[in-house]
């Protein structure tokens, strides 16, 4: 006796699928559990120095005299922060980014000083410490005295 | 009648599949659980923003991970390991650490973004004080 023709084709054809689909299933699985929905996480290197510690004397260019040290103030006020850089207002962080531009393509290993309001979030902080970074100022100083 | 050969030939023959499922699953399962275990040991916290970040590097250094939670009260909670710690006893605790380790440390400091930087300060002036200057900033790649 002949079995129907269209039986045996959808038989060999349910018996292939089953362990694609296995496989696919667990593919699926194991991806949807190793991704990683946060953001990885980086670090910011940073180099200590207090006042007392930086003491050492660094010849100066006498063009450059002026330009001895770059101190940045992040100040916190009504409805965000605001910057001064050396006593230069700045409203907006891309005003900073400018300004330390300039300084960087003067003299790029001018030590950074982060004078740093108390009420300032963190978040500002490391955004000047990142444009900082990002320009090439490596040396980056905060701003602390040892007495508080 | 005699049987035919091929017959008994494939009832010796051993069938790998099962056995290639099970350790195909066992690897998946310790592959999954290790990734997370990883993720785990961290405490969630909103990291600021940074675009000049490096990759944490896997050294010996022993690292002093420094939690700062936001707290809406008046001071955030500093938390080292599992436990709180409060603000004056961090002097103590990373001195002891620095003194063990003859000041090779690595002090992390993983900070919510909203943390205002008063309650910062002191952990990095308790750094300086204990000649630990290696200190980081945890952050998340972006801005």
């Amino acid at each position: 006796m002949r079995r129907p023709a269209y039986h045996r084709e959808s038989q060999t054809l349910g018996a292939t699928m089953t362990p694609m689909i296995d496989v696919i299933f667990q593919l699926l699985i194991f991806f949807v559990c190793t991704a990683s929905f946060q953001a990885a996480e980086e670090v910011l290197p940073t180099n200590l120095s207090l006042p007392g510690s930086i003491d050492s004397a660094v010849p100066i260019d006498p063009d450059l005299k002026d330009l001895d040290e770059i101190v940045v103030k992040i100040l916190r006020e009504e409805g965000g922060v605001r910057w001064e850089i050396n006593g230069r207002r700045c409203t907006r962080l891309a005003e900073v980014r400018a300004v330390l531009a300039g300084v960087a393509q003067v003299k790029i290993d001018l030590p950074v000083i982060l004078d740093v309001d108390g009420g300032v979030p963190l978040e500002n902080v490391i955004d000047v410490y990142d444009v900082c970074r990002q320009l090439g100022l490596e040396r980056i100083q905060f701003a602390a005295s040892l007495s508080s | 009648m005699r049987t035919p050969q091929t017959r008994s030939r494939a009832s010796v023959g051993f069938n790998m599949t099962p056995m290639i499922d099970v350790v195909f699953l066992l690897i998946i399962f310790f592959l999954v659980s290790s990734h997370l275990a990883q993720q785990e040991t961290q405490l969630e916290l909103d990291l600021p923003d940074a675009a000049s970040g490096e990759r944490p590097i896997d050294d010996d250094i022993r690292r002093v991970v420094v939690n700062v939670l936001p707290d809406d009260g008046p001071a955030p909670r500093i938390q080292v390991g599992s436990r709180l710690v409060p603000p004056e006893d961090l002097d103590r605790l990373i001195g002891f650490e620095s003194q063990q380790t003859d000041g090779k440390i690595e002090v992390r400091i993983r900070a919510d973004r909203h943390v205002p930087y008063r309650v910062v300060e002191p952990i990095m002036i308790a750094c300086a004080r204990a000649g630990v200057w290696k200190v980081t900033f945890a952050v998340v790649a972006g801005g």
